[in-house]
């Protein structure tokens, strides 16, 4: 675009230089003269449309300092708050998980012991049915039983308390949830002014198509769990694992 | 069942919850001699001097990552026949053929279940007979 307007220039200079010189060749001296003032006046257009881009190309500048500013304080306070809100989320989830761990691991073996005394006790119970026991053991079942009865009333409250316990350490998801949600935010608005700042500059440089058209980007090494589940490149469960693996000869 | 309850397992990962996650479903299978690190550097030593019969790790942590560790131990005679189940959120096709390249016995991706685990525990030692 640009090469062709000033082959055009350059054509129009020749063009006019030639005339210049057939006209003084005659001379025709007026004719000279006034053919020399046009072609200076279409030299100061040009000279004007040359300081016009320069002050559109300031304009812009202008603009894209306004915009670093706004990048500036991304990288001053919301970044650094955002790290520390991801933190506290790792923190809230660690916690919550510990917490519901710690209720499963006290939890567990109340309800094993439990379930080996109604067993016992069942069996207990089927012999006493069949009449196959004597006094004296039907008297120990009966004191088993209400032992038993004692101490599942006191192991089922406490394992109900712990239930709760375990509930309400699932409060970290509201939680979290909110803080995930603000610095999603915050990652859609520096995306955003990122992107204006490549087309800015890519204007000029002729980088703005890039700016336009995002590559998906595939993280090279360990990346941790796969979000997208439309990527071919990874598995999607444990069933594409283990067909993977068989096609391998597993 | 084809494995003995007694077998001593080194569990391999960053995260204290998932170590924990793993330890208790290995405990309903009856399997109670565990240990842990917390990466493969960690890890290695205690591969080295304790008799394990059996290495459960994750592939992404910091220090040695599981995949080195893989490695690790394959080359070292001593070493080369444990049997590793990896445990691990890396779900690439390329990573999964590189654990197997490296001689891994079996690989769950995260989230799984107790019955994942125990699927692949029980596949392993029939293979392993």
């Amino acid at each position: 675009m640009e090469t062709e307007i000033s082959e055009q220039l350059g054509d129009l200079a020749l063009r006019q230089a030639k005339e210049l010189v057939q006209l003084l060749e005659a001379g025709q001296h007026d004719e000279a003269q006034a053919l020399l003032e046009q072609m200076r006046s279409e030299r100061d257009i040009n000279l004007f449309s040359e300081i016009g881009k320069l002050t559109r190309q300031l304009h812009e500048a202008l603009i894209s300092f306004q915009l670093d500013s706004k990048i500036g304080s991304f990288a001053a306070h919301d970044i650094p708050d955002a790290r520390e809100r991801l933190n506290y989320v790792i923190k809230m989830t660690e916690q919550a998980a510990n917490r519901t761990m710690d209720g499963l691991e006290r939890c567990m073996p109340q309800v094993t012991q439990l379930t080996a005394k109604a067993g016992e006790l069942h069996r207990q119970m089927e012999k006493l049915m069949r009449k196959e026991m004597q006094p004296g053991e039907f008297r120990t079942l009966c004191n088993d039983l209400v032992a038993h009865f004692e101490g599942t009333e006191k192991q089922l409250s406490d394992v109900q308390h712990t239930l709760n316990d375990v509930m309400l350490a699932q409060d970290y998801q509201d939680l979290t949830g909110q803080v995930i949600r603000r610095v999603i935010s915050l990652v859609q608005e520096v995306e955003g002014s990122l992107v204006e700042l490549v087309k800015m500059f890519g204007s000029m440089t002729g980088m703005s198509e890039e700016a336009v058209e995002p590559t998906k980007t595939i993280t090279v090494g360990v990346e941790g769990p796969v979000i997208d589940k439309t990527r071919q490149d990874a598995v999607h469960g444990q069933d594409d694992v283990d067909a993977l693996l068989s096609s391998l000869g597993f | 069942m084809a494995y003995d309850k007694s077998m001593k397992i080194l569990i391999v990962d960053d995260f204290s919850t998932m170590r924990r996650i793993i330890k208790n479903l290995l405990r309903d299978l009856g399997l109670t001699n565990t240990q842990e690190a917390d990466d493969g550097a960690t890890a290695l030593p205690m591969l080295q001097n304790g008799n394990f019969d059996f290495l459960i790790t994750d592939w992404n942590m910091p220090g040695m990552q599981g995949i080195d560790l893989l490695k690790t131990v394959r080359a070292d005679p001593n070493l080369n026949t444990l049997p590793v189940l990896m445990v691990t959120a890396e779900a690439k096709r390329e990573q999964i053929v590189e654990a197997a390249q490296c001689g891994v016995n079996g690989y769950i991706v995260k989230p799984f279940t107790a019955q994942i685990l125990e699927e692949k525990i029980s596949k392993i030692f029939e293979r392993i007979g």
